[in-house]
């Protein structure tokens, strides 16, 4: 087919993947669809392979493909009628954690199946030991909250309405669960009649065969793309510090990378065995996590589909921290392990090809979450809080500053949001100076978010990283600035971390602390790793970053043995 | 992955021993297994053998780092 139309296809497709974002956004009753964009929304081919992507969350957008296949194995396409919606979140199925919740419908065009639209979205509901679902000391799925195997929430275009009750009748807030889980039927509902729109347009043959050759057609610019990194073996090993049970125990992510000719081979093989606590990734989240870093690598404008993912292969041995065995907890291997898995494998390639890699960035969500009963109105409230880090200087540029991770791409909720929808208070809001790694081209950084309760009480987890260990800087850049959780509880003084003031066993895990009206909380985000040696650091930016707030004098002569003129 | 005769759950969970994949019991007559362990493909398990082999000789990563050192 020619280019032309193939091209105009795929903007088309993935323009339609964004309005299904957008529809999300505008629809759904909970902040992490509506302000933190905790989503990604797509479109499938009959065999599960994803034709087009919204540019949301990275984790889901890897995750997609594997998650379709794994449904498509349970209920094929002959069992699939039209207005089925189907719904899946099993972790050990192609899933990525229990969270994350699919929704695909299938796009009949005169009783003929052509094709799958799907939204993936973050429910941040769904029972289990902690209001929040991020439950930093769970030790089996259990605790992680309801795990549904691939079933049609709707049959027909007609409510499954036994789903719907099982559903609901197992988390904390049935009401906001039921508006979030409609707004992914709203989206995939948008998808499919969009689709429907271009097929009709173009004709069903050229719709078939425009699909096939935007396949073709991102493997072909990967494949060139990889050619072109000078081939080897590449190992790097990076710590993740905690699994919030064994205490004081950290835990290895190793990545072997072979680049061979136009293929790529990322082996995890020499990775810890898998954690007692949720920390551990899926299957999903391993190969999610791969493309994510060749994605980085290579040319942004090749287009996102399983094209792309052709000349990939992904070697994550079962049982281990990066494909977790059943009955294993596993809801922060999404958030936290992605992000390490990710920065493993740049760190791998940093000599291979200095120009697209990266230093260390934060790596972790913060992953705050909170729930109780609200003192006012009597109803029960969740909140799924995420923070930006700061991320790695670039051959070329300095980090981002307090951004959301590599693989969520989402937005921290604004304060005005934040307050009117719960019960806190916050108090300051700033960038950490001196937090960005030194380096030729500095790390972003991080920032510190303090506040106050407002409740007579609300119940916190938190699942987050880099307490402990400081995201490293690369040739010759320093590391960033470590990220922290202090309370200061009512009448007291001393600030103190969650081992101290709640015998937690990790500072950085930790589940259902009570915190009062009155009391304090302090959530620091890490900065980024810098790179390059910082005595080539340009001395105009030097004193731009002084200026701007971003590095201390007392920093500059430091890090950089600046002295001002 | 085997379900019960009824289908309604799952019984075990296989997984090929290289790449992790999960493995369906329908498949299970096309199932390789080399020393007793179960593998997805031929390329699983001589890629396995190869990994092995490379491992027992030192220094033969192009590069080999750790964030730590």
């Amino acid at each position: 087919m020619d280019v032309v139309t193939v091209n105009i296809l795929d903007s088309t497709m993935v323009s339609i993947c964004r309005e299904m974002g957008i529809v999300l956004m505008k629809t759904a009753y909970s902040t992490i669809f509506s302000e933190a964009l905790d989503f990604t929304c797509g479109l499938a081919n009959l065999n599960g392979d994803m034709l087009a992507v919204a540019d949301y969350c990275p984790s889901q957008i890897g995750g997609m493909p594997l998650l379709v296949k794994s449904c498509l194995r349970e209920i094929p396409t002959w069992e699939i009628e039209e207005g089925d919606i189907i719904l899946h979140n099993d972790p050990y199925r192609g899933g990525l954690h229990t969270p994350e919740h699919t929704f695909f419908k299938p796009i009949f065009m005169d009783r003929e199946l052509m094709g799958f639209a799907v939204a993936i979205g973050h429910i941040q509901e769904v029972g289990g030991m902690v209001p929040g679902g991020f439950c930093g000391e769970a030790t089996e799925i259990f605790h992680e909250g309801i795990r549904v195997p691939p079933v049609k929430i709707k049959k027909g275009g007609k409510d499954n309405v036994e789903v719907w009750k099982l559903l609901l009748a197992n988390v904390r807030t049935p009401r906001a669960n039921y508006g979030d889980l409609r707004a992914l039927i709203a989206a995939v509902d948008l998808g499919e009649s969009r689709t429907l729109q271009v097929i009709k347009k173009y004709g069903k043959s050229v719709f078939s065969e425009a699909s096939r050759d935007l396949l073709d057609y991102s493997e072909r610019r990967m494949r060139a793309e990889l050619e072109a990194i000078p081939d080897g073996i590449y190992g790097f090993r990076d710590y993740i510090e905690s699994d919030g049970v064994d205490e004081d125990r950290t835990y290895v992510i190793e990545v072997e990378v072979h680049k061979f000719g136009s293929e790529i081979v990322i082996d995890y093989s020499g990775s810890s065995t898998q954690a007692k606590g949720p920390i551990n990734g899926t299957l999903g989240v391993a190969t999610s996590a791969a493309y994510n870093a060749v994605l980085h690598m290579t040319d942004p404008s090749i287009p996102r589909n399983s094209g792309c993912f052709r000349p990939i292969r992904v070697l994550a041995p079962p049982g281990t921290i990066v494909n977790v065995d059943y009955p294993g907890p596993e809801v922060g291997g999404n958030t936290e392990t992605h992000p390490r898995i990710v920065g493993t494998i740049l760190g791998a390639m940093a000599n291979a090809v200095p120009n697209r890699t990266m230093a260390a960035e934060g790596g972790t969500h913060s992953n705050f979450v909170f729930g109780g009963v609200d003192a006012e109105t009597g109803d029960f409230f969740i909140c799924y809080d995420i923070a930006g880090v700061g991320w790695g200087g670039r051959a070329f540029a300095d980090g981002n500053d307090a951004v959301d991770s590599i693989n969520g791409n989402c937005r921290p909720t604004p304060i005005e949001v934040f307050e009117t929808r719960f019960p806190w208070r916050v108090e300051y809001l700033a960038f950490d100076i001196d937090s960005g790694g030194a380096g030729e081209f500095r790390g972003g950084v991080g920032y510190t978010k303090q506040m106050i309760c407002l409740n007579d009480e609300v119940i916190c987890s938190q699942m987050t990283d880099r307490h402990v260990f400081a995201p490293w800087g690369l040739h010759g850049g320093r590391t960033g600035g470590l990220g922290a959780t202090l309370v200061l509880k009512a009448g007291t003084k001393e600030w103190q971390n969650m081992r101290e003031a709640y015998g937690k066993k990790s500072t950085s895990r930790y589940s259902n602390v009570r915190i009062r009206k009155g009391d304090r909380l302090r959530l620091v985000s890490p900065g980024g790793g810098g790179y390059g040696d910082p005595g080539n650091r340009q001395r105009e930016l030097i004193a731009n970053d002084i200026k701007q707030g971003y590095v201390s004098l007392k920093g500059a002569e430091k890090e950089y043995g600046y002295r001002e003129a | 992955m085997r379900f019960s005769e009824n289908g309604l759950y799952v019984e075990r969970y296989t997984k090929c021993a290289t790449c992790g994949a999960l493995i369906y019991h329908q498949e299970k007559q096309q199932l390789l297994t080399c020393d007793g362990v179960i593998y997805c493909s031929q390329w699983c398990i001589d890629w396995k053998k190869a990994r092995e082999a490379r491992r027992s000789k030192p220094q033969n990563t192009t590069m080999s780092l750790s964030s730590q050192e």
